[in-house]
Parts: C-alpha cells; structure tokens; sequence
C-alpha cells in the first residue's frame, strides 16, 4: 500500500483543479484518471466560456484544459492514467486496476472528481447503430475529426443539446431539427439563437417516437405532446437522417462515493443522487471531499472552482494550510463561484419560468419557443439602441454570467457592471470605433456592429462566423434573418480574422439599409426571387 | 467522414496511415485513432450483434462507459473499439453475443494449427 497526502479520483477540471491547489499548498498529490488522456471532457469543448476574467471567460474550452494541464505539471501534480479507481474503502483507501493489476493506495484525504455520465431516453429503435449520446459526437467530430452523421437530429436544448448542434455545423454536418419535450429552450437563448440562424428548426413540446432503419438509423418519427407528456395523434413528422443525438442531461457519477459510504440524497436540481457536503466540498466522512459534476450538475467553470476550494480544504485539513491563510484563499474562491451562480440560469432558478430580467425587461417567449428574437423585441434589450454610425447591436436577453463584452471595448460602449449576469448596456454617448473586439470577445455570438450609413442605400452589418470556407471580400450572397431564412442580397465587403479573435472571424455584409436591424447571417449563393 | 479543416481546430494532427482487417477485409485507418473512429470514417456502422435478439449495436457513447461498441479485436472479445488505439495489422471482428461467429472461431482455431 502507498500513501499520499491527497489522492484525486478523476483528472477533469474539478480534480486537476483541486490538485493543483493542493500541490502548490504543500501536499504530495496523486490524481488516477480512468482514460488515457487527462482533462475530461474540457479537450471536446471548442467553444468560448462564459463568465468573466477570472472564470477564464472567452477562452476555448481546450485550451483551458491546456492551461490546467501545464498548471499541474509545474505544481509536481502525479497523473496516473489508464488508471480505474474500482473502490473507495473505510480510512479513505482505494484500489485502483491498472492494465490487469490492482492495485493498493491510501489517502490522508481523498477529492472525488469522477464527473457525470449521460442520461439517455428509450424509444423504438433506439439501440440501432446511430443513436448516439451527444458526448459521443463531440468525441468523434472534435477529437477524432470524424463526422458522427451526415444529418443529424438533436433530442434536447439545454446547453449541450445547442452547443453540440453548433459544432455539428461547424464539423460540416447538417442538423435536422432540435427537438425537445420541453415547452421550452433549456440552454442560453444566445447558444439557440446561434443555430437558429444558420436555419435549424427548434420542435418543442415535441419527442422521438422512433428511430427508423433495420440495421443502422435511416430516419426519425417525432411527434407532439400535450401537457401530460402524451403524444398528440396526426403530429407526426418525419426526416431523413444518419444518425440521432441525445442530449437529455447528465447525471453525477457518484457511485465511489456510495460505496465509501458517505451520506448521500436524491437532489433533482443536482441531476440525481449527490453526496451531502460542506460549503468546501466534505462528505460526511471527515477528509473525503467531492467536487465538480459528481456532487451537483453544473458546468466546467463553476466545477474549476469547487475543486480549488476542495483542495484548499484538504490542504487545511492536514495543516498545510493556516486557518486564516484558508479562509482568505476560499473567500475569493467563494466570490467567483457565487458570481457564476447568479442570473435566470441559477441552480435556485432550475425550473422556473422568468417572465422579466433582473432589468425589468420582457423575455421573449419567441426566443424560448424558437430559437429567436424577433425584430420588434430587441429594442427591448439595453443592448440594442438606435445610434448614428457604427455601433454595437447587442442581442442580449437573458440574465447570464458572462462578462467579455465589457472588457473588449476600449471606448467604453458597453456596460455589464459588477453584476456579471446584468444585461449589457450600450452607451449612446460613447463612439465606437469598429474594431469588432466585442463581436469577437461574445461567447454567445449574439454581439453585431450595425453601420446605417454605410453607403447612401446600403448599411453595413458585422456578424461573427466560426465556418468554413470563409467567404472571401468582394464575394456576393445571401443574407439571412435571425431564423435563418433567406432575406435579400448580400455583399461581403471585408472578413477580418485577427488572432486576438481568436478563430472567430468577423464578416462584413452590405445589405439594403431597411435590413439593417435584421441580417444576422451569410450564406453564399444566389437568391430566387 | 473525416473532417480535413476545422473552423476552430484546423487541420487534424497527422498521423500515420496503417492497415488493419475488418472481418477479414484490409482496411485502412490512422495510427493511435480509436478503432470505433477508423471503423466510422470508413462507413462500418455496426460493431456487434447481441446474443438474445442478435440486434445491430454500434458506438454509443465514444468513451469508454457504455460497451456498445465492443467488438473482437486480435482475438480477444468484449474490446471497447472507441477507446482502444488503432495499431497496424489489427484484427478486429464483428462481435456476434460474446464471440465472433461461430464458423469464425473453427476458422481461426485451424490457422492456429
């Protein structure tokens, strides 16, 4: 048997976080990760973060997972992979099966990090070659560069349900429809907002009533249903596709935790059962701590951050930390954590219909229901006001961590404030300049510049597009709304790609100057009509 | 089908391209890849039949957790092909219940004679 002060159960964003903190404490961390890669599930996330500076807002998800990887090398953090942590035993010891050994360790602390695993629905056919958890696609596009499907539906539109169905598009897939039993879009509004205008069409109140094909997924039946979930007769709609995605929520991967016998509770809002902890992450088995997905389903953000204060905690538990070094160190910690934790999308909140912001302003049913803002409705929002010149046009409708635009501006147009979920005010008074950092710097892609006066018929608009092949200056095609349908002729007129964009290129179109307020994206090709 | 450029990640890492057999046919994947991966790029959606309803199985969850996928690779059943790296001269086979087909395994069982 080998001791270590501290042993990490999974190598994610949760356990690396945790060990890093409590390697640069002092203690002799080992961390077993059952894959033969570390970073969970951080390496298959291509898109930008939320929140704010200190959340790493903006920044990929891979490479987060680098900087974390690097983090760990240099506080001396052990990772031992292709390494499956079988048991977790009285007095915190655990065995841990490496290629066909077991083998025999003991923790004077011990962090759980094991994450969360897919939760799946059945319907006919589902088993066929081609159902697929959303993860898996993920895997296979963004690790593996292989298509899982030329055409593909998504079950669910909660956050990974949309994100996925972008990068679907973004691997050169086309994605049929998202379909969700729900009444409504689970994810950000800016996440469907983004799919919605590259033409994929939201189903809600709506579910798979089978999976098509004898051995492998030819197409998909979904149908509607009323409000006690049956399905409504005459609502059926087919399509033809490739493969299926379910993106139906995760659930924490608490098992170890049961076995060592930690108190636990069935915890809806925490996606199944969880272990009952402390505010730093301690089971009521004293030194075994749990953090990230697999004590409650969050995101990888917030999960970053709870391994940091299980760490400390462990750090202070075997006095390598002082009392008052510790609560200084979780007092930041618990600051970041709690802004993440705030806006419609709080855990508190899971569940509940907001009909207003924290502004007061109306959310759109039309966004919930569709994927979109309608034209009418963006006035609503503080980010969106009618200015002489270029300026930012910020579609920004729900209370969410996230505060990038505010930073990328160096004329001080945009306002967030301290509360990182306040919707982004522009300021009239302020002069944009066009350099389109705010366009680059949104996660959520809902960020424009709108220029009125481009030329004496034509305004110009700045959209983001994270496709390819990019369209070229000079190149002549078709604008389409915020549903993705076709709606006038488009002309390119400049495609900036700076590396401080970070792979989101900006696109500059000319339109008619009545269509100002309602291109928001660009297809190449020629318009019927 | 291989994605050759990527928007965000850009050209995939090369690898080297080596053979393999499915079922007995050569077939061509890149080196250290999950088998499930080169299986997919080459349009081979089914891994196994199960032993009750001898229902078609395929990738489900890529990472190793649900054992969809498993399939007989090198002779030995129950291979997770979405988390085994592809190597040269692999033998991988369609996984019929637990074993490879019957008529197979006399087969295999002769060549090893």
């Amino acid at each position: 048997m080998i001791r270590y002060d501290l042993i990490v159960i999974g190598a994610g964003p949760a356990g690396l976080s945790a060990a890093i903190e409590a390697a640069r404490s002092g203690l002799q961390v080992i961390v077993f990760d059952e894959n033969a890669k570390p970073g969970g599930q951080l390496f298959k996330q291509i898109h930008k973060f939320f929140g704010s500076k200190e959340h790493k807002a903006k920044i990929r998800g891979f490479q987060i997972g680098s900087e974390l990887l690097e983090e760990a090398a240099q506080a001396g953090v052990e990772v031992v992979l292709n390494a499956s942590v079988i048991g977790l035993y009285l007095d915190k010891e655990i065995t841990v099966r490496i290629e066909n050994r077991l083998l025999h360790y003991k923790g004077d602390t011990v962090i759980v990090a094991t994450g969360a695993s897919e939760t799946m629905v059945t319907f006919d056919g589902w088993t066929l070659p081609g159902v697929i958890g959303a993860g898996a696609a993920q895997t296979m596009m963004n690790l593996h560069s292989v298509q899982p499907g030329k055409r593909i539906l998504m079950l669910g539109s909660g956050n990974v349900g949309l994100v996925v169905s972008f990068q679907l598009l973004q691997a050169g897939c086309e994605v049929a429809a998202i379909v969700d039993a729900a009444p409504r879009i689970g994810g950000y509004g800016v996440h469907a907002a983004k799919v919605a205008r590259c033409g994929v069409p939201f189903f809600l109140s709506h579910t798979i009533l089978r999976a098509e094909g004898d051995d492998w997924v030819t197409g998909v039946t979904i149908g509607q249903v009323d409000g006690n979930w049956n399905t409504i007769e005459g609502t059926e709609k087919h399509f033809d596709v490739d493969a299926i995605c379910l993106a139906v929520g995760l659930s924490p991967m608490s098992q170890l935790l049961q076995m060592a016998g930690c108190e636990m509770e069935e915890h809806p809002k925490f996606g199944g059962i969880v272990p009952i902890c402390d505010p730093y992450g301690e089971t009521s088995i004293p030194g075994l701590f749990a953090a990230g997905d697999v004590s409650g389903i969050e995101e990888a953000s917030s999960a970053m951050i709870e391994g940091r204060i299980a760490g400390a905690a462990a750090a202070l538990r075997l006095g390598y930390f002082s009392e008052n070094e510790f609560a200084l160190r979780v007092a930041e910690l618990e600051r970041a954590l709690s802004s993440l934790r705030q806006g419609m999308f709080a855990p508190e909140n899971k569940g509940k219909k907001l009909s207003v912001t924290e502004e007061g302003c109306p959310v759109s049913e039309h966004l919930l229901g569709t994927g979109f803002l309608t034209e009418d409705e963006i006035f609503r929002y503080p980010g969106v006001k009618k200015i002489k010149g270029i300026h930012p046009v910020i579609e920004c409708s729900q209370n969410i961590p996230c505060n990038p635009c505010q930073d990328a501006c160096s004329r001080k147009c945009i306002k967030v404030g301290e509360r990182i979920t306040s919707l982004p005010v522009v300021d009239e008074e302020a002069v944009c300049s066009g350099c389109g950092m705010c366009v680059a710097a949104c996660s959520g892609q809902c960020i424009f510049l709108v220029d009125e006066e481009f030329e004496e018929d034509y305004a110009a608009v700045v959209i983001p597009y994270e496709f390819l092949p990019l369209p070229r200056a000079g190149e002549k095609g078709i604008a389409l709304d915020r549903s993705g349908k076709e709606l006038c002729h488009a002309e390119v007129v400049a495609v900036k790609s700076l590396t401080a964009f970070d792979k989101t290129s900006l696109l500059t179109i000319k339109v008619s100057k009545e269509m100002s307020m309602r291109a928001r994206f660009y297809k190449k090709g020629v318009r019927v009509g | 089908m291989r994605i050759s450029e990527h928007p965000i990640l850009g050209i995939p890492e090369q690898k080297e391209e080596v053979e393999f057999t499915y079922d007995g046919n050569v077939m061509k994947g890149l080196e250290g890849e999950p088998v499930a991966a080169a299986l997919k790029a080459a349009g081979v959606t089914i891994h196994r039949y199960t032993s009750r309803h001898h229902s078609p199985r395929g990738i489900f969850c890529a990472i190793g957790r649900c054992t969809d996928c498993v399939m007989v690779v090198d002779g030995m059943p129950n291979v997770r092909t979405c988390v085994t790296p592809l190597a040269a001269g692999m033998d991988v086979r369609t996984q019929y219940g637990v074993s490879v087909k019957a008529e197979i395994v006399y087969e295999i069982e002769e060549k090893g004679r």
